[in-house]
C-alpha cells in the first residue's frame, strides 16, 4: 500500500518492502516484481540527495547506495539471507537503471542539448570515466542478455549490486561455484566486447 | 554451457601458460577460430580483474552543475554562441561541429565574393601569433591547390579574444567511415573511394603540402547529383597550429591537439623532432583503409595510450599489425556479422576476400620503415587499381603460383575454354576410329589450345616483366632519396617502361639530369628517352619542360639524326591539340636550323605561341612566360629567314623589365645572328659578346638543376647550343668555343 506525498514522490511504507520479500519466500514470483518499483524509487531519490549536496568529480561506490537503501527500507532487524538476497538482486537491476539513465542524461548535458552535431572526435582518450564505463557496460550487457539470460543477471547483480557470490547463488537458487565460474566467463566475455567497441 | 566456455573454464583452472597452451593444441587442433577466441578471452585476465576491481561508481556530478560547466564554457567564447556575430569578413550562421580542439560554425562571408564557408576556431590556448605565421608561410602553397577532392582552405585570422581561426570550403557531408557503414557499401565501393582520396593526398603532395591529420573525421563524403565524392578537409591546419609537443602536454591534452593517436606514423609519434613527410600521410591513408575494410584500426586506440607513451611509440615502432583479414576472424560474433553486413557480405566471404592482395596493400602502406611503404599516393591507388583489374600488385613479391592465379583470373575466358577443348580432345580421340571427321575437327581445336597456352605463356612473362619493373622503380625511388644515383642508375639501365608510372617518371628524370650535370650526354639522353616515353603513356601535358631535358642532350652528344626523330616526333605528338605551352616544343624544335616542310608542320604550334603571348599581356600580365614565348617566336622567325621580325622579338623580350640570365643571352644570341643575316656586322659583334660573357661565366662553375627564375640548366643548355652556332656565323669559326 502507497501513496504519493504533495511533491509527487512515491512514499511507500516500511510494511511494504517486507510484505514483499515475505511473498517472495514463500515462493510468489510476481512479488519480485514489485519488488523492483520500490527499490528503485527509493534509490533514485537517495542518489538525487547525494547529487544535490556533492560537487563536480565525486564518485560513489553504487553498491554503498545499494547498502544505505536496505538499512533505510529494511533495517537491521531483518537479516536473513534468502531477504536479502532478494532484494539485493532488485536493488542491482534497480541500481543499473538508474545509473544508465544519469549517465545517458549527463552525456547528453555535456554534449550540448541534443543538437544534431558533427562528430567530430569521438574517441576520448583519458581513462574511461565513471559514466562511460556504465555506458559501455550496458551496452555489452544488453548483447550478453540475448545469448545468456542467466549470465546477463549474475553481471547486473556483481557489477551493479556488489552482490557476493552467496548472495547471488541464493538469488538465483545455483551453488556458488556455478556463480564463480559464469561470472569468471562473463567478464571476460564483457571485457573482449568493450574493447571491441572502442 | 557452450563448448567456448566448457574449454575457457578448463583453460582457466590451468596453473601456467604452457599448461593451457598444451590443453589447447590439442582440445582446439581443428578449430583454430575458437582457439583464437579462447586465447583472447583468457589473455585479457589481468586487466579484466582490474576494470572489474571495483564495482561500479557512481558519478556524484549534479545535473546542474553540468548545465552550469556549458555556460561557463560560453564565457570562455564570448563568441562562441553568438550566432550572428562578425569575425573578420565572416558572419557567424550556425555551430555544425566541434573537436580537434576546435568548433566549426557555418558562417557568411560578405566580400569580395557572398558565400557560406566553415570557420573552425581552435580553442586551446596558444601562441595565435605563430599559428597564423606558420599557416601564412604555407598559404601560397594552400592556393596552389585545386583539387575535386580537396576542400580549399581560404583564409586564417585571429578572433577579438586572440584564437586562431581558420576559413574553408563548406562541406556537407559525414565521415567516410560512417557514409559507408550507412549506406552498406561493399569492399569495391570502398576503395573507388578511398582511391579518390590518395588522388587528393598526391595532389596536395605535388604541390609540397603534408596532411599530418588524415583520418575519417577529416575526411567527408558529400553527395553531387546522387553520386558520393569524398572530400578531404583540414588541409595546412595541422601544421599551423603543431605545437612543442612535450611529454605532458602529449598526455594531458592529447586528443585536444592532434586526435587520435590510431592514425599516427611511428616517425610522427616519435616527436624526436624528425622530419615528417609524405610518406607519413601514406601511412595514414594506410590506416584509413584498414578502417574501411574491417572497422577497426590497426591499433586499438584506447589501448595505445593506456599504458603511457612510452609504450604506444613502442608498440607503433615495433609492434606488427594484425593483417585486416584476420582482423575480421578475431571479430566477435554480433561485431563480425554487422561489420560484414555493413559491407554488403557474408563473413567467410569477406575473410576471403581481404586476404591476399588487400592484406598485402594495407600492410605495404602501413610498413614501419616509410622507406618501404609506398612511395606515393598514387602508388597506393594505383596498386589498388591493380587489384581490382586483377592485375598482380606491388605490394607483394610475385611468385610463380601467384601470377598464374592472376592471369587464371584475368583471362578466366580463355581458360575455360583451354579445358573444354583438352576435354572434346579427349572424347574426340576415343570414338576416332569411327568418326574420323570428329578427330580431325579436335586436332584443329587442339592446335587452337596449344596456340592460347603459348600466349598465356608471353602473357606471363610480360606480368613478370611488369611486375619486375615497378619494384625496380620502387627501389630507385629511395636510392634517389638517398642520393645514391649510381646504384638507381645501374639498376635502371636497360629498363624500359609500358605503363604510366609517376614514380617512374621521377627516377627517369632525376637519373637524366644527375647525368646531365656530369656533362653524360649519353646516358642522360637515354634516360630522358624514357622519362618521355612515360610522359606519354601518362597522357600528361604538362611534361613540356621534359623535352627541354632531352633535346640538348642529344645535341650536344652530336645525334643529329636522334635529334631529328625527337622534334618530329615531339610536334607530331603536340600539334594534336592547344597545349598552354606550346612555345617550350616550338623552341627545342629549333635547336638546329630546319627545313621547310619542318617549319610547316610547326605552324600551329606557332600560332598557339603568338597568340599566347597577346594574352599573357593582357589579362594576366605574366611577363614572364611572355618574354619566354617571344624569344621562342624570334627563333622560328629566323628559321624562317625572316630576319627583321626575329629581330623585332628579341628586342621584345628583351624589353621586358624582368631578366632571366639564359633567357636574355639567348634573345642577344638570335640578335646577333638576325643582325649579321641583316648586314649590322657591328651589332651583330657587341650583341654576340655581350652573350657569350654572360654564358662563358655561368659555364665557368659547376651547373646546377636551377630556378624558374635563375633559368634551369637546360635553359643554359640551349643558350650554349645557339651560342656555338651564332659564333661560326658571325666569327666564321667556333673559337674557343670547344672548352665551354
Amino acid at each position: 500500500m502507497h501513496y504519493r506525498n504533495a511533491k509527487g514522490n512515491l512514499i511507500y511504507s516500511m510494511s511494504d518492502i517486507t510484505q514483499v520479500l515475505q511473498a517472495i519466500r514463500s515462493g510468489d514470483g510476481r512479488a519480485s516484481e514489485e519488488l523492483l518499483p520500490l527499490v528503485y524509487s527509493e534509490l533514485r531519490q537517495l542518489a538525487a540527495a547525494r547529487m544535490n549536496n556533492e560537487t563536480a568529480g565525486q564518485t560513489l561506490q553504487a553498491t554503498a547506495l545499494v547498502h544505505e537503501a536496505w538499512l533505510r527500507m529494511v533495517g537491521d532487524n531483518n537479516r536473513t539471507w534468502q531477504n536479502r538476497a532478494h532484494f539485493f538482486g532488485a536493488a542491482a537491476e534497480a541500481m543499473r537503471r538508474i545509473l544508465v539513465e544519469n549517465a545517458r542524461r549527463k552525456s547528453r548535458l555535456k554534449r550540448g542539448g541534443g543538437q544534431t552535431r558533427l562528430d567530430i572526435d569521438d574517441l576520448d582518450l583519458v581513462a574511461t570515466s565513471p559514466d562511460d564505463k556504465v555506458l559501455l557496460m550496458d551496452e555489452a550487457l544488453e548483447q550478453l542478455r540475448t545469448q545468456d539470460p542467466e549470465k546477463a543477471r549474475i553481471v547486473v547483480m556483481k557489477f551493479f549490486g556488489g552482490l557476493t557470490n552467496q548472495e547471488v547463488a541464493e538469488n538465483l537458487g545455483v551453488t556458488e561455484r556455478t556463480v564463480e565460474r559464469q561470472w569468471a566467463y562473463a567478464k571476460a566475455w564483457l571485457f573482449q566486447h568493450i574493447q571491441g567497441q572502442l | 554451457m557452450s563448448n567456448e566456455e566448457t574449454l575457457f573454464e578448463a583453460a582457466r583452472n590451468l596453473a601456467s601458460a604452457a599448461a593451457r597452451r598444451a590443453f589447447l593444441d590439442q582440445a582446439c587442433a581443428d578449430a583454430p577460430e575458437l582457439r583464437v577466441r579462447i586465447e583472447a578471452l583468457l589473455e585479457s585476465g589481468t586487466e579484466v580483474e582490474s576494470f572489474f576491481k571495483d564495482a561500479v561508481r557512481f558519478d556524484l556530478t549534479p545535473l546542474d552543475s553540468l548545465v552550469e560547466s556549458r555556460d561557463n564554457r560560453n564565457l570562455e567564447f564570448p563568441l562562441a554562441e553568438g550566432l550572428g556575430t562578425r569575425i573578420g569578413r565572416y558572419k557567424l550562421l550556425q555551430k555544425i561541429g566541434e573537436g580537434g580542439g576546435g568548433i566549426i560554425y557555418m558562417a557568411e562571408q560578405q566580400e569580395p565574393v557572398r558565400r557560406r564557408v566553415a570557420l573552425k576556431i581552435i580553442k586551446l590556448g596558444m601562441d595565435t601569433k605563430s599559428v597564423i605565421a606558420r599557416f601564412e608561410a604555407e598559404r601560397q602553397a594552400l592556393a596552389m591547390m585545386d583539387h575535386q577532392n580537396i576542400a580549399r582552405v581560404f583564409d586564417a585570422g585571429a578572433t577579438e579574444t586572440g584564437r586562431p581561426y581558420f576559413v574553408m570550403e563548406l562541406v556537407r557531408g559525414v565521415k567516410i567511415t560512417e557514409y559507408c557503414d550507412q549506406n552498406n557499401l561493399d569492399t569495391r565501393q570502398r576503395l573507388d573511394l578511398f582511391i579518390q582520396i590518395c588522388h587528393a593526398i598526391q595532389h596536395a603532395h605535388q604541390k609540397g603540402i603534408i596532411h599530418r591529420d588524415i583520418k575519417p573525421s577529416n575526411v567527408l563524403v558529400t553527395l553531387h547529383d546522387g553520386v558520393p565524392v569524398p572530400k578531404v578537409i583540414d588541409f595546412g591546419i595541422a601544421k599551423a597550429i603543431q605545437v612543442q609537443l612535450t611529454d605532458k602536454t602529449l598526455f594531458t591534452s592529447y586528443e585536444q591537439i592532434i586526435g587520435t593517436p590510431a592514425y599516427m606514423s611511428p616517425e610522427q609519434a616519435a616527436l624526436s623532432g624528425l622530419d615528417v613527410d609524405t610518406r607519413s600521410d601514406i601511412y595514414s591513408l594506410g590506416v584509413l583503409l584498414y578502417e574501411l575494410l574491417t572497422s577497426k584500426t590497426p591499433f586499438d586506440p584506447k589501448k595505445l595510450l593506456q599504458h603511457g607513451l612510452d609504450e604506444m611509440r613502442r608498440t607503433l615502432r615495433e609492434q606488427e599489425p594484425q593483417r585486416p583479414s584476420t582482423m575480421v576472424t578475431t571479430l566477435q560474433g554480433a561485431e563480425l556479422t554487422t561489420t560484414a553486413e555493413n559491407r554488403h557480405a557474408e563473413p567467410p566471404k569477406l575473410i576471403t576476400l581481404l586476404r591476399g592482395d588487400l592484406d598485402w596493400i594495407v600492410m605495404k602502406a602501413l610498413e614501419k620503415d616509410r622507406r618501404r611503404r609506398y612511395e606515393t599516393a598514387n602508388g597506393l591507388a594505383m596498386d589498388i587499381q591493380r587489384y581490382l583489374g586483377s592485375e598482380p600488385v606491388v605490394a607483394r613479391p610475385p611468385t610463380r603460383l601467384y601470377r598464374l592465379q592472376k592471369l587464371v583470373r584475368r583471362n578466366k575466358g580463355v581458360f575455360l575454354a583451354g579445358g573444354a577443348v583438352a576435354a572434346a580432345l579427349l572424347i574426340g580421340l576415343a570414338i576416332s576410329t569411327r568418326l574420323f571427321f570428329l578427330e580431325k575437327a579436335a586436332r584443329q581445336r587442339a592446335v587452337a589450345a596449344e596456340e592460347q597456352a603459348e600466349l598465356a605463356r608471353v602473357n606471363e612473362a610480360q606480368l613478370r616483366r611488369l611486375a619486375e619493373t615497378r619494384e625496380k622503380i620502387t627501389q630507385a625511388t629511395v636510392l634517389i632519396n638517398q642520393e645514391k644515383f649510381d646504384e638507381a642508375d645501374q639498376l635502371m639501365d636497360g629498363v624500359s617502361v609500358t605503363q604510366p608510372t609517376v614514380e617512374g617518371s621521377i627516377v627517369f628524370r632525376a637519373l637524366g639530369e644527375y647525368h646531365a650535370l656530369r656533362s653524360n650526354w649519353k646516358d642522360a639522353a637515354a634516360r630522358f628517352n624514357v622519362l618521355v616515353q612515360i610522359d606519354q603513356l601518362d597522357g600528361w601535358d604538362a611534361c613540356t619542360l621534359d623535352y627541354l631535358r632531352y633535346g640538348p642532350t642529344l645535341i650536344e652528344q652530336g645525334d643529329f639524326d636522334g635529334y631529328e626523330n625527337f622534334r618530329q616526333a615531339a610536334i607530331a605528338h603536340f600539334n594534336s591539340g592547344k597545349y598552354p605551352f606550346a612555345d617550350r616544343i616550338v623552341k627545342i624544335s629549333l635547336l638546329v636550323p630546319a627545313n621547310e616542310n619542318l617549319l610547316k608542320s610547326l605552324e600551329p604550334l606557332v600560332g598557339v605561341t603568338t597568340q599566347s603571348i597577346a594574352t599573357n599581356e593582357d589579362a594576366n600580365a605574366d611577363i614572364f612566360l611572355a618574354a619566354w614565348r617571344s624569344v621562342s617566336t624570334a627563333l622560328v622567325e629566323y628559321r624562317r629567314g625572316n630576319f627583321e621580325r626575329a629581330a623585332g622579338w628579341c628586342q621584345q623580350s628583351l624589353n621586358y623589365p624582368e631578366h632571366i640570365a639564359p633567357r636574355t643571352a639567348t634573345a642577344r644570341i638570335i640578335l646577333a645572328m638576325a643582325d649579321q643575316k641583316l648586314g649590322k656586322i657591328n651589332e651583330a659583334r657587341s650583341q654576340l659578346e655581350e652573350a657569350r660573357e654572360i654564358i662563358e661565366n655561368k659555364f665557368n662553375s659547376q651547373l646546377d638543376l636551377g630556378t624558374p627564375m635563375q633559368g634551369f640548366w637546360f635553359d643554359w643548355e640551349f643558350a650554349r647550343i645557339l651560342l656555338n652556332e651564332a659564333t661560326a656565323l658571325i666569327a666564321g669559326n667556333p673559337k674557343n668555343l670547344q672548352n665551354l
